[in-house]
């Protein structure tokens, strides 16, 4: 077990390398993605700024600072799930067009090889605006950081769990593409406003079926006052959906159909 | 030990069926209809170690989902498969350490990257050690030509490069059986030459066991010791290419224009397709007529402006298969 999530790690790493060289290959496209990316999410500072100033007090029981943890965690969380597992907002579409026989083919897990196999260039300008805004927006301390480095890990997790079910439900229900992509948007509009603004059958879905408030709801819950039970949830959350995601992923996969598309691996 | 094993294989994929217009599109939505489409049906077969194996038959005839089901890419719908000795679906991770695939029209290198680096990632998937690593490597640079080739990014090189250091890269772990998908496909005539002069060494020398799909006739006549033909997921012929090649692959074509027009002279075995005057297309039957004999009296009189020689089709060939096993049934 240790041996193979080792390996696993090994070749997520391997991937990793291998794709950054590829995103380099195109200096002046990967820092004008990255920093592109990063400007983007600080026009939305400006957003929330004046809304604050407009209401005159916390909105949904979050005041500015803890709406600046949430987009900081959110946006790292996404942008780390998206360079390391950037194939899996694909996964609907490569199972669609059959693009899984390359990972089948060889010796190793194949939901990890596929997922692994891409970086998105953008992403980077994601990750690296969600340290920015920790940084300048919130109160400095060594608990703070680390319990930020640790929930971008479980966030990006999360986050690329959710991409795996949603495009898993190909296997079932054919091109599961726009489904998978609604997931994605559900995700990232459920982690970037304040929690309370969810109700009824919308605040079960971000607990369950699109984990949302484990990616940044518990986790702010943890930075303002910790709890290990907190904690303790969080982690075993994390690692019942990842493992639900894997599980589902490969009992669809027996129903693989494959196909002829002529594609190239970029 | 046999390298590939496979009894009544069989396949079946369900697909949705839809009538022609927007209201059929509609009574689909609320009631879906499907279909079961049999790819292969109660393929039966076995392979040797060594054996060069032509794999063959018209578009859609259930090569590639056979291939698949060899490789652990499909799961059988029914049947046993057993490659290596490995079974494809449930030791799939143990048996791709043994087998190498190249598939015309998928391409295991990445794209914008030299291939050096797709072989050291693919030497890292197959745990290659990094000694060993190197030596294959100059091996295969060798043997294949490609050392002018290895920090070029992928995008830049020309199709048969690719193929090349397509075929490089799934041997870099020593596989004992190749399985080729169309690895010709679009490549000129030197390109293809040089391609199934590898295969035939890998072969020889190291003893890889090829399994070889392909609708070029000529990849068959020049590299394949055996042929499978099979023809809407049945197997139809299993024979050595010596016989396929004195039964069947006896014809070739040959388009011919003049300069000025001229009437054909006539041949015992050869037979006008198409005549103008001015051009012409001749099927030409080897076994009552040397091809050579066919081009000296054609180009003899100087009259001759263009001549090309080819192999027919792969689709008429299993066309004349079938035709003449009709013959022999009645």
């Amino acid at each position: 077990m240790f041996r193979e999530v080792s390996r696993c790690l090994r070749l997520i790493g391997r991937y990793f390398l291998l794709n950054l060289s590829s995103a380099i290959e195109y200096r002046a496209s990967f820092l004008l993605q990255t920093f592109g990316m990063a400007i983007n999410n600080a026009t939305f500072i400006f957003f929330w700024w004046i809304a604050f100033d407009k209401v005159g007090g916390p909105i949904g029981g979050y005041g500015f600072a803890d709406i600046m943890f949430i987009w900081a965690l959110a946006s790292s969380s996404f942008g780390l799930a998206m360079v390391v597992f950037g194939n899996a907002p694909a996964l609907a579409r490569i199972i669609y067009s059959g693009e899984l026989d390359t990972y089948l083919l060889q010796p190793r897990p194949v939901l990890v090889s596929v997922i692994a196999a891409r970086t998105s260039v953008s992403a980077w300008g994601d990750f690296a605006y969600g340290i920015v805004l920790l940084a300048l927006t919130q109160p400095q301390s060594w608990s703070l950081w680390l319990l930020f480095a640790l929930c971008v890990i479980t966030g990006a997790l999360l986050t690329t769990a959710i991409q795996i079910t949603a495009g898993a439900l190909t296997f079932f229900m054919g091109n599961a593409s726009m489904l998978q992509q609604m997931a994605l948007e559900f995700t990232i509009n459920f982690s970037i406003y304040p929690e309370s603004i969810f109700h009824g059958a919308v605040r079960l879905i971000i607990h369950t079926l699109l984990p949302a408030a484990f990616i940044v709801h518990v986790p702010l819950t943890l930075v303002r006052s910790f709890e290990p039970r907190m904690l303790l949830i969080l982690l075993v959350v994390t690692t019942l959906y990842c493992a639900f995601s894997f599980w589902f992923f490969g009992r669809g996969l027996r129903r693989y159909e494959s196909g002829n598309l002529i594609q190239t691996r970029i | 030990m046999a390298a590939i094993e496979a009894l009544y294989l069989r396949k079946h994929f369900r697909a949705k069926v839809k009538g022609e217009g927007f209201s059929a599109s509609l009574r689909s939505l609320v009631r879906p209809e499907y279909r079961e489409t049999v790819a292969v049906r109660d393929i039966s077969l076995t392979v040797s170690e060594g054996e060069i194996v032509a794999f063959i038959g018209p578009n859609g005839a259930g090569k590639s989902t056979t291939i698949k089901m060899m490789t652990g890419i499909l799961h059988p719908t029914a049947g046993s498969i057993r490659v290596l000795g490995y079974d494809p679906v449930s030791q799939r991770q143990a048996l791709s350490y043994h087998i190498g695939t190249v598939f015309g029209q998928k391409s295991q290198l990445w794209f914008h990257l030299p291939p050096l680096d797709s072989f050291r990632l693919l030497a890292s998937i197959y745990e290659v050690d990094r000694l060993v690593y190197r030596q294959r490597l100059d091996d295969l640079v060798e043997r294949f030509q490609i050392g002018g080739l290895l920090r070029t990014p992928v995008r830049k090189l020309s199709l048969g490069e690719r193929v090349r250091c397509e075929i490089a890269a799934s041997l870099l772990h020593w596989p004992r059986i190749l399985f080729l998908d169309e690895p010709t496909i679009g490549l000129d005539v030197v390109v293809k030459h040089r391609i199934r002069e590898l295969i035939g060494e890998l072969s020889r020398e190291d003893g890889v066991t090829v399994f070889l799909t392909s609708h070029d006739a000529g990849d068959i006549e020049q590299v394949c010791r055996r042929a499978i033909v099979i023809d809407h997921g049945r197997l139809v012929l299993d024979l050595p290419v010596k016989k396929l090649k004195y039964d069947y692959l006896n014809r070739k074509l040959v388009s011919v224009r003049f300069f000025e027009p001229q009437s054909l002279p006539a041949f015992p075995g050869v037979t006008a397709i198409k005549e103008t005057g001015i051009a012409a297309r001749l099927s030409v039957d080897t076994r009552a007529q040397p091809i050579g004999a066919v081009i000296s009296a054609l180009t003899g009189g100087g009259n001759v402006a263009d001549i090309t020689v080819a192999d027919p089709p792969m689709e008429d060939i299993i066309a004349d298969i079938f035709a003449s096993r009709k013959e022999e049934r009645s």
